[in-house]
């Protein structure tokens, strides 16, 4: 909510990059519906775990929704929060990492080098949102279910880390196409998967750096927050809070 | 290599096949990304098109990209007028039943005893010709049990039953029948309104779970994200009754719990109270007979059995007068008690008295429009002519069952011995693409193409703002030696030939349904030829005029007596209400063969890939049960066994069980996973709709030993990921 000078700063260090990629999640639309779960499952080849692997607390989403009981009958009342990878500007999971797996990329975004990781764990251990999630075993899918698999998203094996992306292939090949025309990516044009099913219009993705943005817009709301803000982490998630009578 | 080559020249033949299937090109998809004319395939490089949802009845505008030849994702159509672009968790997952591993393959015959699951692979050619066969047979004895179909499937499937002197039976165990009924008796029309929730700035809902599963969820979903943030002064008022909180009442600024089946007694206390004090927008010949009806209880009396309180009543009832556009929904759980019908009279009579019917942000019919196809619609059946259904069976004369995408042994209560339609059938044939619990009682399995190989068409006609004809195209090619329903019935249509033949002179479903669109499509007189319509209405995914005329209701006030609801089973053995409610990933059970939405945790309990009953947290402390603890309970009808989830939501007399597990087959992910709530379900039925009362029967819990643990998204002191924001204060 408070305008911090450090979150500033960050963006100012990156003012080299043209974009910075934010999403603000409007609490006060989400039901809770789950759609973006699924969305998420179908567009990133995450893994199905299983009944087992479920009941120990392997099954892997990139995104969740969390929901919170407050009071008792009959004066209860739930919230709803979705929590994915926050995107930190001051990441707790990338300087733990010995391999560099976990890292920055100039547009904001906390990025995981399959290739690069050796499976420590430090960067899930350090994640203060539970974001980041671990294969214990190599995914699979029962034939035929594999040709749904997307292309352009690598599958992770057994031993990686992995987290939401911000469907960086949609943010890559959005890029280039307005690059191809010579332009900047334009305000909606790139919308991850999530955002994208999201019936009620709850998550909005777009470029910080770009005023016009709704996302810069809504930053800006009174209702704005960001998770476990006391830890600095300078998400680049900003959530704005549900109202109530 | 060579083979390398010959699979891609195979793979570039489905697009090379087809002006059959035109891709997104028209500057109006440009949201999309990827645009392709048609034709043109690069590996690497996808294509979208534009499809019909099947999931559920709502039909949502789809487009779906595929890569070589497969399909890789489903989003919604942002074009399309039902859901602008969105799409649910379970529209996403149509792409685990396209490439289900459990898919049907082929034609099967039975071997063995019915029921066994033995089946023998056959020819087309050899189950097409004994179908043809015992149709001869049993001429006159066809009966059909389909899931609700729209368009042009509808019509075909409606003219080859009446030239079979059979029963068509369309059923669908959510389909608000209760809710029809009360809207004919209430406005003179079994079509449902469009609830204009986006406009609205107060939503008064009487149990629908509309951000669920109700009629068109993600349509619902659209415009309740409008009515709470889409306008810069305004933002909506919503409040839920029921006795659940459920995903919908969670969203609900006040959620006001109530004894289950008394919605219409609390509907009435806030319309005697709008009438007391002088708040309705009702003429002086109308007062009279809503004073009747309205001032048959006092509002004492209403306010002890509802458990509401005067006060609490009496403030919905003015938050209404003063909202500038309320609204009022009905349906759901308040609809599945034997007075549903009543309720829901009630529920449409105070619409009325705050004026919502025809005003914007309130309800709206749009005048009945030239349709592509014909609206030969039997309508959806109830559980009562289910029933009747059944009767005929036995007496023999009905012999013959079809069935299509129908589980009819899974979704009805066994009490209400619909088993019987099996026993009694000479033959069984089922359309149906996998193997579930009524189709391995079939004789001959003609397995249906997936909806993303078919072609068809929906029409919307009912809850939708505008009139829209969506069509679905294949997007690939199938997979297996599987033959669209369509075809299949024209084929033997042929076989049969005489009257039957002659009303069925397409080769294919194709050319049906070309032929229905041509006469519309080309009905305004456009300078393009049908070919080029046709093409465009495969890329837009349907026609869906702009401008909406909107049709006068002249409502009426029924006269009714409010009935206390009725329960099977005494209070003293059996002291709580069963409430089995549609889970959101699984549905009545459609959906419990599609990995992602088993492992979908349900949004309140957490709960996934299984079963639980839910508990009040007092009244499970009362009976000494713990969370996770395996519990029995039992109706007069059966019993089921599973763990216990404390639910904070839910009234102290109540149990509550999410349906769509329990299967007996239906394939890998589904079969005997969980428990099937229908089982406690007794046969009592709402008398004037004819509906199944589902949350009319009592049952009793009781701890019993052993039990396996439900796997959850939250996982205490193990795996903290949910608590640990709020822990740190996050929230």
């Amino acid at each position: 909510m408070s305008q911090d000078p450090q979150a500033t700063d960050e963006y100012s260090k990156q003012a080299a990059s043209p974009y910075k990629w934010e999403m603000v999640v409007d609490l006060d639309r989400c039901s809770g519906c789950e759609a973006c779960v699924v969305a998420c499952h179908a567009e990133n080849n995450i893994r199905i775990s299983g009944e087992e692997e479920a009941a120990e607390g392997r099954a892997i989403n990139w995104i969740r929704i969390e929901r919170y009981w407050e009071g008792d009958y009959p004066d209860v009342k739930v919230k709803f929060l979705p929590v994915m990878c926050q995107h930190c500007d001051d990441a707790p999971c990338e300087p733990v990492c010995p391999v560099y797996a976990s890292y920055h990329t100039p547009e904001g975004l906390n990025a995981q080098v399959y290739n690069r990781c050796i499976g420590v764990r430090y960067c899930g251990n350090n994640c203060p949102y539970v974001a980041r999630q671990f294969n214990w075993f190599d995914p699979h899918w029962d034939e035929p279910l594999a040709e749904q698999l997307n292309p352009d998203v690598s599958v992770r094996s057994g031993g990686v880390m992995e987290k939401c992306t911000f469907c960086v292939q949609r943010i890559r090949s959005g890029k280039e196409a307005a690059h191809k025309e010579g332009r900047r990516v334009r305000d909606g044009e790139i919308t991850p998967a999530c955002v994208q099913s999201c019936p009620t219009s709850a998550l909005i993705f777009g470029d910080r750096n770009d005023p016009d943005s709704r996302v810069s817009h809504l930053k800006k709301s009174r209702r704005g927050f960001h998770l476990m803000e006391s830890l600095g982490t300078h998400p680049a998630v900003t959530y704005l809070r549900r109202l109530s009578e | 290599m060579d083979l390398y080559r010959r699979t891609l020249f195979k793979i570039l033949g489905l697009t090379a096949a087809g002006s059959s299937l035109p891709g997104c090109e028209r500057e109006v998809h440009n949201l999309v990304p990827y645009l392709l004319p048609d034709g043109d395939i690069v590996p690497g490089v996808a294509n979208w098109y534009a499809t019909t949802c099947q999931e559920c009845e709502a039909g949502c505008g789809t487009i779906v990209r595929v890569m070589e030849g497969r399909a890789k994702k489903i989003e919604g159509n942002p074009t399309h007028p039902v859901n602008e672009g969105k799409l649910c968790a379970r529209g996403q997952a149509a792409l685990q039943g396209l490439y289900n591993p459990d898919r049907l393959q082929g034609p099967l015959r039975r071997e063995g005893k019915r029921g066994q699951g033995q089946f023998r692979p056959i020819t087309w050619e050899e189950g097409l010709s004994e179908w043809v066969e015992q149709i001869r047979t049993h001429a006159g004895k066809s009966a059909m049990v389909t899931r609700p179909v729209t368009g042009t499937l509808a019509s075909l499937l409606t003219t080859m039953m009446d030239s079979l002197s059979g029963r068509l039976v369309m059923y669908e165990s959510t389909g608000e029948q209760t809710l029809r009924t009360a809207n004919y008796l209430s406005y003179g029309t079994r079509t449902l309104p469009h609830y204009d929730l986006a406009n609205a700035d107060y939503l008064l809902s009487f149990g629908t779970p509309f951000l669920e599963h109700w009629l068109s969820p993600v349509s619902f979903g659209v415009a309740y994200g409008k009515f709470r943030q889409g306008r810069p002064m305004v933002r909506g008022r919503f409040i839920q009754v029921e006795p659940r909180l459920s995903l919908t009442a969670s969203n609900a600024d006040r959620w006001i719990p109530l004894r289950p089946g008394t919605e219409g007694l609390l509907a009435m206390g806030i319309g005697q109270v709008l009438l007391r004090d002088g708040l309705t927008n009702l003429s002086s010949s109308h007062q009279a007979s809503f004073h009747r009806t309205f001032s048959a209880i006092s509002l004492q009396t209403i306010s002890a059995d509802t458990e509401v309180s005067q006060e609490a009543i009496t403030q919905i009832a003015h938050e209404l007068s003063s909202a500038s556009a309320p609204l009022i929904m009905g349906g759901g759980p308040a609809a599945a008690q034997t007075n549903g019908t009543t309720t829901l009279i009630l529920i449409n009579a105070l619409n009325v008295m705050i004026g919502a019917i025809g005003r914007r942000g309130g309800l709206q019919w749009m005048e009945p429009q030239d349709s592509p196809v014909d609206l030969a619609n039997p309508g959806l059946a109830s559980e009562r002519t289910l029933m009747d259904l059944a009767l005929e069976f036995e007496q023999g004369s009905r012999a013959l069952l079809h069935l299509y995408r129908a589980d009819p042994l899974f979704t009805l209560p066994p009490s209400l011995k619909f088993e019987r339609v099996f026993d009694h059938a000479q033959f069984i044939v089922s359309f149906s693409p996998f193997l579930d619990d009524s189709t391995l009682m079939a004789d001959l399995i003609l397995p249906d193409h997936d909806p993303l190989e078919s072609w068809g068409d929906h029409v919307h006609h009912d809850t939708t703002s505008v009139p829209a004809w969506s069509v679905s195209q294949p997007v690939v090619r199938a997979l297996y030696d599987t033959k669209p329903i369509g075809d299949v019935w024209l084929d033997v249509a042929h076989r049969l030939g005489g009257a039957l033949g002659e009303r069925a002179p397409w080769n294919t479903f194709h050319d049906l349904l070309k032929s229905r669109w041509q006469t519309v499509l080309t009905k305004h007189d456009s300078p393009r030829s049908f070919e080029t319509r046709w093409k465009e209405t495969l890329q837009e995914g349907g026609v869906w005029p702009s401008t909406i005329p909107h049709h006068q209701i002249s409502p009426a006030m029924p006269s009714v007596t409010y009935k206390p609801p009725q329960f099977l089973g005494n209070s003293s053995d059996y002291p709580l209400y069963c409430y089995p409610y549609p889970s959101l990933g699984l549905h009545d059970g459609r959906g419990a063969n599609r990995p992602w939405l088993q492992e979908l945790p349900d949004p309140l309990t957490t709960g996934m890939w299984g079963s639980w009953i839910e508990l009040n947290p007092t009244t499970a402390q009362g009976l000494g049960i713990h969370p996770g603890d395996r519990v029995r309970v039992t109706s007069d009808y059966g019993s089921i066994d599973a763990s216990v989830m404390v639910f904070p939501g839910l009234h102290p007399d109540m149990i509550a069980v999410p349906m769509g597990q329990g299967h007996r087959a239906y394939g890998r992910y589904a079969k005997g996973r969980g428990v099937n709530p229908m089982v406690l379900l007794g046969p009592n039925y709402d008398e004037q709709s004819g509906s199944l009362a589902t949350g009319g029967t009592r049952v009793r819990v009781e701890r019993i030993k052993g039990g396996s643990q439900l796997p959850m998204l939250e996982q205490s002191g193990k795996n903290p990921v949910l608590g640990r924001l709020q822990e740190t204060g996050g929230l």
